[in-house]
């Protein structure tokens, strides 16, 4: 087998990523719990709201929570545990972690599915096209339009977005609906919003890259070459110039889908009020409720060193020179 | 209007259905009724851990409490067969509860589950139920709970050893936890949070209008109708299929979602009123509610030290001119408050009451006259006062309050312009609630290893130096001496450091047996409320009233001050 | 990005303080780009705003309740007072006036005076955050290559793991931790965002490192730290205006983006925190979210006009 150094490789950067993965665990975990604030912090502000002493009430509360142990006794029940798969109780939804992160990974998932789709398809579609009319109107128009969508802070859009379509035109509605059927028209219609305020900046970065990568290659040797063969315009574009930009578009799609899932889906989560993983973590945030924290970042993290072996991996095939040692 | 909209499912045929009895003008079950939140998700079912208002109204919609009261003030019966009857010495308090009332097993509510409740639960240590000094009273200087006991299936009595005349609301408050379960959690409090049936509410039997159905959070709760329902043997109620509260981000998006009809009821912010009210659709209520806001001084030794003086307090309080919050902050939905007690409250007064910040004491001049005369001001060269501290440097107050309170914050900013005015720079600190709770409001006598708490005598100071601080609270209209929290020297609530002990003897009056005398506690009222209205250990802003809109759809609403204490007799059209 | 990046990091290279007549000709690259001269105007406009603006407007900080929500110029609303006795509304007409131009929000501040403050917020930011993580990350990356063997491993995979952290996250949770202030949202941002830079710089340091220049100073007995600064840097110098350029708006989204979220510091009024507060009042008071987003917008376009402009002017393949 030509490939046996792939599973070596494989198993290696597996090995590699736990570590990353344990590293980043451990400087969540430490910076949630050493931090000045407390989880009975919120308790305490809630009782004073509503009128009460709060005499002995923070150490029955730290008890309850468990977070009254030395910082070390925590870390280590806590990784303990979650090497036997228990993830903890989520203490500010009073729920486990691991039942809170399963009912609620689908909506971030769809989010950045879609987006991503949308984004990847159109952008490349528009790229190709303003390559192949290099310097015409059109060609100008996209490459200006991509500079802002790259330029648009994405929750100021999404903001934008509702003051326009739902407030001023009621034409969709300005929060996510989740009783709408998984796959069905509502839903995708619920999803318009959010994914156009997703997706705008990852399109048109991917209208840049394409539009740059297929202007390399109709440079190129062999597509000249294609094109004195006399091979139809579409099947050189297609099939030679495209074919060889596909390798670093994968690339950059696969890096933006990794950074997304904390970046832009945590806001927009945040502006269509959509119970996905990024507004979990951040209520969980607020409340000081460290293993929700800590387990959805561990899920990011997991995830970008996921997609970014997947990533190395799938070059080997797409480019079979491409060897890592 | 906007028709394009695509209605959800459920929604559609919640439409189908209520089109179907449009003229029936008998209530009839049907449709799903949605409420509209923005104030942040309920923390856990299982109430008695629970510290946070939602929820408590989660909760609320399948356990109901023994009694509730009507818009008039006067008791409404839920769990309990009659009203709470009290011993001639104001010391025994006998409770007789309905016989129907039934645990999801088929079993009787007793009164052994709610003593059990008190004494296992509520009273325990082990389970640290955050609200328990509700239940305690302070005997020869001693804090002992309070002792319930069985007479029989359906009554049971509590006893105290000091009198209370405003226990009795308290005791309406009570829910109780099925003994049948809770034995097995008992005395592991990590077991009890996590048990199942209580956080899924799967024991609720008849005892609530509505049965859990789900909760998403930080999404939606929804509850199901309860057909068994004690209260709608008769009526058929509740008459909603379901009751949902969705939850939003931003109470702009609410309201959007309200105009549109996706949902049938929220809470409308002021500038928006006129707006709602102006629709087909809507009917807007204006209530008047027990909430308001003051500024509170610091008498600590950490603030400054002018604000330990009746006449400079009175002097600041005569510059903040509380009509301007009223309509520019609150556009003219609040008034202006001098004293913890609302106006709905049979206890308000305002005979003999000094009325800073409005009228003839809301004053510029006036306060920095008693600036001066306090020993606080100088003359400028050109006549006019300048405002100085001790050390002759000009005076600068730090004024704390929460961030993202929206109208908190519009508050916070006029009183700095207000007293800029006077010659006061006022620096703002805007922090979270939690932060605020625990760097400014929690105290502790410096150099000791005491817990903090809020307060911790007169010698305790709280982490972070503050002169003003500016928040909101709420008053029980029918019990208002719980406020005494905020204003004695015992008072658990008592950050800001105020020690009087006229007002202490005040407070212990109020909850004693002369007190059962209602013309005695009108006047003990009155005396409070004038006593702090001259004294000023904080200045009462004002009182708001609430705006809730509804489809127009929903009849059978009663508004007024303790609106929905009857909700499940509303239906749709 | 990092591709990106990488790409440029290929392309450039050489000294470029010491060379007066190469700057000349990038900047005459630069020029020929126009979006990238439109870019550089916008920024120089912005600087000159946040500079002497707040001598020409109002104190942002000055509230007035007797004209909140006012409009911009030309565009109307209105407002109703409730009177609690009477239960009725007196409506009034508000029209924007001139001595608001832009209008004011929900206190009555002005906002074009909060916009030329929160101008001089997001450039501070901007630049200070930038220059910070510029800074580490040329250090660790440039050392990183110098040194090699055991100690560029370490460093390296440290970059690893500060990249593969959820950046976003990480800031909520510090800024949640330690309390919102714009000094603390600077220097976290600036902290973490090293991490591309390093990589970058190691991997052209590398490259440098075996140039002849090079060999010749460390043959001369040159020290270590005059090998790093006295060539190794100078000659990356150029790669790092361009990072720094593309990533001053990465920067300013941050701090705008904490603000959104409620994690601003609240003493301030940057454009993030004047935008969260216009999202509660969108439909009776739009400009409020309007106005700083689109000052956002602009500048995080025109610093990405002017760093597109700068990496082509570098880039000696690429012909305008």
């Amino acid at each position: 087998m030509g490939k046996s150094w792939l599973r070596d490789y494989i198993i290696k950067r597996l090995i590699y990523a736990v570590i990353i993965a344990w590293g980043i665990v451990t400087i969540t975990f430490v910076l949630v719990r050493v931090g000045p604030s407390s989880p009975a912090d919120k308790y305490l502000a809630n009782m004073a709201a509503s009128g009460q002493d709060v005499s002995q009430i923070t150490t029955a509360i730290e008890a309850r929570y468990g977070v009254d142990k030395p910082i070390f006794e925590q870390y280590a029940d806590y990784m303990v545990n979650l090497f036997q798969w228990d993830w903890g109780w989520s203490f500010s939804t009073s729920m486990p972690v691991i039942d809170l992160i399963k009912t609620h990974w689908i909506y971030s998932f769809q989010l950045i599915l879609l987006s991503s789709l949308f984004a990847a398809f159109l952008g490349i579609l528009i790229g190709i096209y303003s390559a192949v009319k290099q310097y015409t109107k059109i060609d100008y128009t996209a490459t200006f339009l991509s500079f802002i969508g790259i330029s648009i802070p994405n929750f100021w859009l999404g903001v934008m977005l509702i003051l326009l379509f739902s407030v001023k035109l009621g034409l969709f509605k300005a929060y996510y609906d989740t009783t709408l059927p998984l796959f069905s028209l509502e839903n995708l219609k619920a999803l318009v919003l959010p994914v156009i305020t997703l997706g705008t900046g990852m399109l048109a970065g991917y209208v840049r890259y394409t539009r740059s990568a297929m202007l390399d290659n109709l440079r190129k040797g062999f597509v000249t070459t294609a094109r004195a063969k006399g091979l139809p315009e579409r099947t050189v574009i297609g099939k030679h110039a495209f074919r060889n930009a596909i390798l670093p578009l994968f690339t950059i799609i696969m890096f933006d889908l990794g950074s997304i899932v904390f970046g832009g889906a945590y806001l927009t989560e945040i502006v269509f009020g959509i119970p996905g993983l990024g507004q979990i973590s951040f209520n969980a945030i607020f409340a000081d409720d460290y293993p929700v924290v800590v387990a959805v970042t561990l899920i990011g993290t997991f995830l970008i060193l996921m997609i970014n072996l997947i990533t190395d991996v799938a070059y080997t095939y797409l480019d079979p020179r491409i060897r890592y040692d | 209007m906007r028709k394009t909209r695509v209605f959800t499912a459920l929604s559609l045929i919640l439409v189908m259905l209520s089109s179907g009895c449009t003229h029936a003008e008998v209530e009839q079950v049907g449709g799903i009724f949605v409420e509209g939140q923005s104030g942040g998700d309920a923390e856990t079912l299982n109430w008695i851990l629970a510290a946070d208002a939602a929820s408590f109204s989660y909760v609320g919609h399948t356990l109901d409490t023994l009694a509730n009261y009507n818009n008039q003030l006067e008791i409404h019966l839920l769990c309990l067969a009659k009203d709470v009857e009290v011993s001639p010495d104001g010391l025994v308090y006998t409770i007789t509860i309905r016989d129907d009332l039934k645990w999801s097993d088929g079993s009787q509510v007793t009164a052994e589950d709610y003593v059990y409740t008190l004494k296992n639960l509520m009273f325990s240590d082990w389970l640290n139920y955050p609200y328990k000094n509700s239940w305690q009273e302070d005997v020869d200087g001693d804090t002992v709970f309070v002792t319930p006991e069985v007479v029989d299936d359906t009554t049971f009595t509590i006893t105290r050893q000091t009198v209370d005349p405003e226990f009795v609301y308290i005791i309406y408050d009570l829910i109780p936890y099925p003994k049948y379960i809770t034995t097995k959690y008992e005395g592991d409090v990590e077991a009890f949070t996590q048990a199942p049936e209580l956080n899924n509410l799967t024991y609720t039997g008849n005892l609530g209008p509505y049965k859990f159905a789900e909760w998403i959070r930080n999404d939606r709760y929804v509850v199901e109708r309860n057909p068994e329902y004690y209260l709608g043997k008769d009526s058929g109620a509740p008459y909603f299929e379901r009751y949902v509260i969705k939850l939003f981000g931003t109470s702009a998006t609410i309201q959007a979602a309200l105009e549109a009809g996706d949902i049938t009821y929220c809470g409308i912010e002021p500038d928006k009123v006129s707006k709602f009210k102006s629709l087909e659709s809507i009917n807007v209520y204006t209530v008047p509610t027990a909430s308001y806001t003051l500024v509170g001084y610091n008498h600590r030794a950490n603030g400054w030290e002018g604000l330990k003086k009746t006449t400079i307090r009175q002097a600041l309080s005569m510059s903040i001119d509380k009509q301007v919050i009223t309509d520019k902050v609150y556009l003219g939905f609040a008034e202006p408050a001098f004293s913890f007690i609302p106006m709905t409250s049979p206890w308000y007064t305002d005979e003999g009451i000094a009325k800073y910040g409005v009228e003839v004491l809301y004053d510029k001049q006036k306060a920095i006259e008693l600036f001066y005369q306090a020993g606080y001001g100088k003359k400028r060269a050109d006549g006019t006062m300048e405002i100085i501290d001790k050390d002759d440097r000009l005076l600068k107050l730090i004024l704390v309050t929460t961030t993202g309170g929206g109208l908190a914050e519009d508050i916070a900013f006029l009183i700095k312009q207000e007293l800029s005015d006077v010659g006061i720079e006022v620096e703002l600190k805007l922090v979270p609630w939690e932060t605020l709770v625990r760097n400014y409001l929690m105290n502790k006598v410096p150099g000791t290893d005491q817990e903090s708490r809020y307060n911790n005598g007169p010698e305790a100071v709280s982490d972070e130096p503050w002169d003003l601080v500016l928040m909101g609270f709420g008053t029980d209209v029918l019990a208002p001496s719980g406020s005494g929290i905020f204003f004695t020297t015992e008072g658990g609530l008592n950050f800001f450091g105020y020690f009087n002990t006229e007002i202490d003897k005040l407070f212990k009056r109020v909850r004693s047996k002369e007190a059962l005398d209602k013309e005695v506690r009108q006047q003990i009222y009155a005396e409070i409320s004038r006593i702090l209205s001259e004294e000023q250990p904080v200045d009462f802003l004002v009182f708001r009233r609430s705006n809730v809109g509804f489809q127009k759809n929903v009849k059978g609403i009663e508004p007024g001050i303790s609106m929905g204490y009857n909700y499940y007799l509303w239906y749709f059209e | 990005m990092t591709e990106r990046l990488q790409n440029i990091a290929r392309k450039i290279g050489g000294p470029l303080y010491s060379n007066r007549r190469l700057i000349e000709y990038y900047w005459q690259r630069t020029q020929r780009n126009k979006l990238a001269v439109l870019g550089l105007s916008f920024i120089a406009f912005l600087i000159l705003l946040a500079l002497i603006g707040p001598f020409f407007t109002l104190d942002p900080t000055l509230v007035n309740f007797e004209e909140n929500n006012l409009p911009p110029v030309g565009f109307a609303t209105e407002e109703s007072v409730y009177n609690i006795y009477t239960d009725e509304f007196t409506t009034t007409e508000i029209s924007g006036t001139w001595k608001h131009p832009l209008g004011t929000d929900s206190k009555g501040r002005d906002m074009l005076a909060m916009i030329i403050s929160g101008a001089r917020i997001s450039l501070q930011v901007g630049l200070i955050a930038t220059g910070i993580a510029i800074t580490l990350g040329t250090i660790i990356g440039v050392l990183s290559a110098y040194l090699g063997g055991w100690a560029d491993n370490i460093l390296m995979r440290f970059t690893d793991v500060m990249m593969t952290f959820p950046f976003f996250l990480l800031l909520v949770l510090i800024v949640f931790i330690f309390g919102p202030s714009l000094a603390l949202i600077v220097l976290v941002i600036g902290i973490t965002g090293w991490t591309g830079t390093a990589r970058l710089l190691r991997s052209e340091a590398l490259s440098l490192r075996t140039r002849d220049f090079v060999t010749a100073a460390k043959a001369l007995g040159a020290s270590d730290g005059r090998v790093i600064f006295g060539h190794l840097i100078p000659n990356v110098a150029s790669l790092i205006i361009v990072i720094a350029t593309l990533s001053i708006p990465g920067v300013i989204l941050a701090e705008a983006a904490l603000s959104f979220i409620g994690l601003g510091d609240p003493t301030t009024t940057s454009w993030g925190i004047i935008l969260n507060s216009g999202q509660q009042s969108l439909d009776t008071a739009w400009w409020i979210a309007v106005e700083p987003g689109i000052m956002l917008f602009l500048t995080v376009l025109a610093f990405n006009f002017l760093g597109d402009g700068l990496r082509d002017a570098f880039d000696p393949k690429s012909n305008i």
